[in-house]
């Protein structure tokens, strides 16, 4: 629609690239890639949920029909290397893990098996020949059985069940909460949720004559090729060494980098101490030797065999798709073993069973507050149950840093103290999921509601009153983060009040009751460092900043297009268009001149962030606009001379270059790309690596409105409010459909969905029809208000891809327990099926857990 | 029979997919969703769940909504088959159905969205009139995980008011 003008295409809702092949089932998803003589994974996966595993026999299977090859955890294993973890933190263990179940199985569908076939149904046929026997061990499978001394560990060189443990503490907590009129204190828990974007988790490694192609639904393509090449390249020490001295080439090249890296970030890396790995090191010797030798196989390995990654269209993510998995390199090796190329797309019951959960945890918070509701303290012990094993790169323990800087959300009590352990039990694996922090939000916010009804005040009066006001900026969060004169959560907070009309609401509410009718309203306020101001990182870890930083790089290509490069791998946020916006007004173009590359690591910048964080837009938002800015001088210069003008005389206005006051005459951006290359100059193109700038915060108040049938327990949503402030919008509707989407979660999270397991750990909720993904009838419509805080930031854009379901899963449950309060109920679950509120009603009784 | 006996008996087939006339013998086993994806490449058509669950593999068998990942693309012989490929003019334009989520950007990452647009278009090609509330229902047989609906809902509702008249709201009047 908006396709043709140019200039003002930032802040409007400009139809989308993407669409032009998605609508006509001509995109290119990954399930969709075929290649030639390409054979098909099936992986076989345990049954059990902890298991000794004491024989294989896969002699029936490697005979059956269609059947290329069977590699078992064995034989897999000395074909790679293991997952190791590089970012150690103080008090953290990390298990050394293998592609494929080595010894031992921990979840149920742990990877047990590779079966390779011509077609992924006889692959599938395959795996029923293959026989293992089990001999099954006691389970663990809740946080409070992980944290009972006499339970069974999953992992016996830590010596225990907790994997990390640390406490954070910010002014004299004990004085706080010694002298306090109140002190309130509340356990938390929240259930284990599941990403499940429709498209599941895939990849078909391309083995051909030139070069080993690396397919995948992916959100960070970069990571994704560094940890493939780290997990196929295992080779013998001779080999290795004989491969290193006959490539001395790479060796220096690898040597200048290493030296640039080291130089470049020498005053982050100088924060870093060797706590982490002394703590790893002690509990498992043998992560040197793995690290020492990944490290010299992964300089000696065969280029053919180093991957170029490839991502197309990605069906949705939210986290998951960003964590490379097992699956992938043991894909990925079996294809190198064999030289052919191998397709493994996961089924909807592997992706429900191992595909990733998240926010299983439990948070017990403590508020000291005087009479008047001051919040003077805050004590929170934070369990996050991991699963079995961990998440690759990062997982749980990084994000609890980030709960850590982000619990006492923009208020402001005078000490704080947050001891936080993580845990292994023996269900599926912890993943990132939109916002993997939120449950510090949820229970702040819970938390604010509860305390507030014991002092006889109102949920929003208790939050103006502790919450820093625009007076009070700039001031620094008591985590150490600055919250500058933009931060504008309260004023998201005032705005939600009106609109919200409480007072009519009560009088609602009043006379509802009385019919028997159950209405409710809750509130939640919540900041998110989207992308953060600068001392955001330090907060989070020491050395924090060292590879946030994004990369874009824009070229005038020769038919006069302009091509921007980013590292992030969209999958649904309509970056194609978002980013050529951004670009386009930069460059005086039409929004069609513009083209953005991503998912190909032959084509795209250097980055190991991809898509993630609610990076797109401030990152790499921001990254285009200086990138096109800079690439706009360069054409700029060079159209000077081809119109005999000087530099600041030249004007460009719709894609044409002209000297000012002459359009008639001007050139176009191909008649300079034909100059380019005739006088053999090297192309136009500029390289930015954008840190962010002064950053900022992305904030907002979301208001759910419930009605609960007494009879039933059903919960809906009349009405769901969010007043947020993210600068200036690129694309209202892109904004709007990420905030809309993220709320769905959340509702989707509180009232539907469930990762279901038996108090042993075993699997229950492997369909749809088990862990229920809400539908239209279910998602309410979300009424979204912009506020834009006037800024002089010269990129002032916030990401908008997690808020949504941070704030959600809060104000949902803060508006059913205001609903319930006068039975006096206190809602400490974030799970609340219809069963859960009838029983927290009275009218059934409480089942066992 | 084992298995892979099964996997191998083949039985001929006939149908119309987009108006071209397809003959193929396929294996027995092979539902709708692989054979159109597989043997014929039309890789639109999107498979979410295989248990007929989330709709994203729906295609119209005779004008009628399926789940092709539930069905044998044996059972489909001698049926006429459209799929999301089969809506857009050969010319590459956008049916109105289609032009109307790219006008309000109905979809993000797209997976699913083959199957809501086949799925709408039969409420399109059914011609009754219907609420909004009956709109949720009809597509709560597909499920998207990225937009909330809301975006989905508006973009039917565009393009059902320009073929059929407003929607209704709940209560019946139109709106």
């Amino acid at each position: 629609m908006r396709a043709s003008l140019v200039g003002k295409l930032v802040g409007s809702s400009v139809t989308r690239k993407e669409d032009r092949r998605l609508l006509i089932g001509k995109g290119s998803y990954v399930a969709d890639v075929v290649v030639d003589g390409m054979v098909h994974a099936a992986f076989l996966r345990s049954p059990h949920p902890h298991a000794e595993i004491v024989r294989i026999d896969a002699v029936k299977a490697r005979r059956a029909p269609g059947v290329v090859a069977v590699y078992t955890g064995e034989e897999m294993k000395a074909k790679t290397n293991p997952f190791v973890n590089f970012a150690m933190l103080a008090g953290l263990y990390s298990p050394v893990f293998w592609p494929l179940a080595t010894g031992r199985v921990r979840m149920v569908g742990d990877p047990v098996a590779l079966v390779i076939a011509s077609s992924r149904a006889e692959a599938e046929d395959a795996l029923e020949y293959i026989e293992v026997e089990y001999r099954l061990l006691r389970s663990v499978g809740t946080i409070a059985k992980a944290l009972s001394p006499g339970s069974e560990q999953l992992w016996p060189k830590n010596g225990g069940n907790v994997v990390y443990e640390h406490t954070d503490t910010f002014g004299d907590v004990d004085a706080v909460f010694a002298s306090a009129e109140h002190v309130f204190t509340e356990r938390f828990s929240s259930h284990r949720q599941s990403n499940q974007p429709m498209e599941t988790r895939g990849c078909v490694a391309e083995v051909n004559p030139t070069e080993l192609v690396f397919h995948s639904a992916t959100q960070s393509a970069h990571s994704l090729r560094w940890i493939l090449a780290i997990g196929t390249s295992r080779a013998g020490a001779v080999d290795t060494l004989k491969a290193l001295k006959a490539n001395r080439a790479r060796l220096k090249s690898f040597g200048k980098g290493a030296k640039e890296f080291l130089t470049a970030n020498q005053d982050e890396l100088s924060k870093n101490d060797n706590a982490g790995m002394i703590h790893q090191v002690r509990r498992d010797p043998s992560t040197l030797r793995h690290m020492s030798r990944l490290f010299a196989n992964t300089l000696a390995m065969d280029a053919r065999h180093l991957p170029r990654v490839v991502a197309g269209d990605i069906g949705g993510a939210f986290g998951v798709k960003g964590h490379p998995s097992r699956e992938d390199v043991a894909v990925c090796a079996a294809a190198i073993d064999l030289g052919r190329s191998v397709k493994w797309i996961e089924d909807r019951v592997e992706h429900l069973t191992v595909g990733g959960t998240a926010r299983d945890e439990t948070i017990t918070m403590a508020m000291a507050v005087d009479d008047d509701g001051h919040v003077l303290g805050m004590r929170a012990d934070l369990v996050v149950d991991q699963g079995a094993y961990p998440a690759i790169p990062f997982g749980a323990p990084l994000f609890t840093r980030i709960m850590k800087v982000m619990m006492p959300g923009t208020y402001r009590p005078e000490a704080f103290e947050l001891r936080t352990r993580v845990v292994a039990t023996n269900k599926a694996h912890y993943v990132a999921y939109r916002g993997p922090w939120a449950n510090e939000t949820w229970a702040r916010e819970r938390m604010l509601d509860i305390v507030a009804r014991r002092l006889g005040m109102s949920s929003t009066e208790i939050r103006l009153r502790n919450m820093y006001g625009h007076d009070e900026l700039p001031v620094k969060m008591i985590t150490g983060p600055t919250l500058d004169i933009e931060m504008s959560a309260k004023a998201t907070l005032e705005r939600a009040i009106e609109l919200a009309d409480v007072g009519a609401f009560r009088n609602a509410q009043t006379r509802a009751r009385e019919s028997g009718k159950l209405l409710g309203i809750g509130f939640a306020t919540f900041h998110e460092a989207a992308p953060g101001p600068p001392d955001y990182a330090d907060a989070l870890l020491p050395g924090g900043g060292m590879i946030s930083s994004e990369p874009i790089r824009t070229v005038l290509e020769a038919d006069g297009t302009v091509s921007v490069f980013t590292q992030q791998v969209p999958h649904g946020q309509s970056h194609e268009t978002t980013f050529a916006q951004v670009a386009a007004d930069e460059l005086g173009v039409p929004f069609d001149q513009v083209t953005v590359v991503f998912g190909d690591t032959n084509r795209t910048p250097f980055g190991l962030m991809g898509t993630g964080g609610s990076r797109g837009g401030p990152m790499a938002g921001g990254g285009s606009m200086f990138a096109a800015r800079d690439l706009r001088k360069l054409i700029v210069d060079q159209a000077a001379g081809l119109l005999e003008a000087a530099v600041e005389d030249v004007e460009i206005t719709d894609g044409t270059i002209h000297v000012a006051g002459v359009p008639a005459r001007g050139i176009s951006f191909a008649d300079v790309a034909g100059s380019v290359r005739r006088e053999g100059k090297a192309e136009l193109a500029s390289s930015v690596s954008y840190d962010g700038g002064r950053g900022g915060w992305v904030q907002a108040t979301h208001v759910c409105f419930v009605e609960i049938d007494a009879d039933t327990g059903m919960v809906s949503i009349p009405r769901y409010v969010v007043v947020e402030d993210c600068g200036d919008l690129i694309n209202p509707a892109v904004v709007d459909g990420q905030i809309r989407g993220g709320v769905a979660q959340g509702v989707g999270a509180v009232l539907y969905e469930k990762v279901a397991y038996d108090a042993d750990a075993n699997f229950q909720s492997s369909t749809f029809i088990d862990y229920l993904i809400p539908t239209a009838v279910e998602i309410p419509a979300v009424e979204i208000h912009h506020l834009q805080t006037p800024s002089d930031k010269p990129a002032n854009f916030r990401g908008v891809g997690e808020g949504g379901m941070v704030g959600a899963p809060a104000a949902i449950t803060n508006a059913i327990e205001d609903a319930l309060a006068h039975l006096g109920v206190t809602v400490t679950e974030q799970y609340l099926p219809p069963t859960r509120i009838l029983e927290l009603m009275g009218v059934i009784a409480r089942s066992a857990e | 029979m084992t298995t892979n006996e099964v996997g191998s008996v083949s039985a001929p087939v006939s149908l119309t997919v987009n108006g071209t006339t397809v003959e193929r013998d396929v294996a027995v086993r092979t539902s709708l969703a692989d054979f159109l994806r597989e043997d014929l490449r039309l890789t639109g058509t999107h498979l979410g769940c295989e248990h007929g669950v989330c709709g994203a593999c729906t295609v119209l068998l005779d004008g009628a909504a399926v789940r092709s990942c539930l069905m044998l693309a044996v059972q489909a012989d001698g049926t006429a088959i459209t799929t999301i490929e089969g809506l857009a003019a050969p010319d590459g334009t956008l049916s109105p159905l289609q032009q109307s989520f790219m006008d309000h950007h109905g979809f993000q990452c797209a997976f699913c969205a083959p199957g809501f647009i086949l799925t709408a278009q039969t409420l399109i090609d059914r011609g009754v009139p219907l609420s909004r509330e009956d709109l949720r229902a009809e597509i709560s047989g597909n499920l998207c995980r990225c937009t909330g609906y809301a975006s989905i809902l508006e973009s039917i509702e565009a393009a059902i008011t320009e073929a059929l008249g407003p929607l209704a709201d709940s209560n019946g009047a139109a709106k």
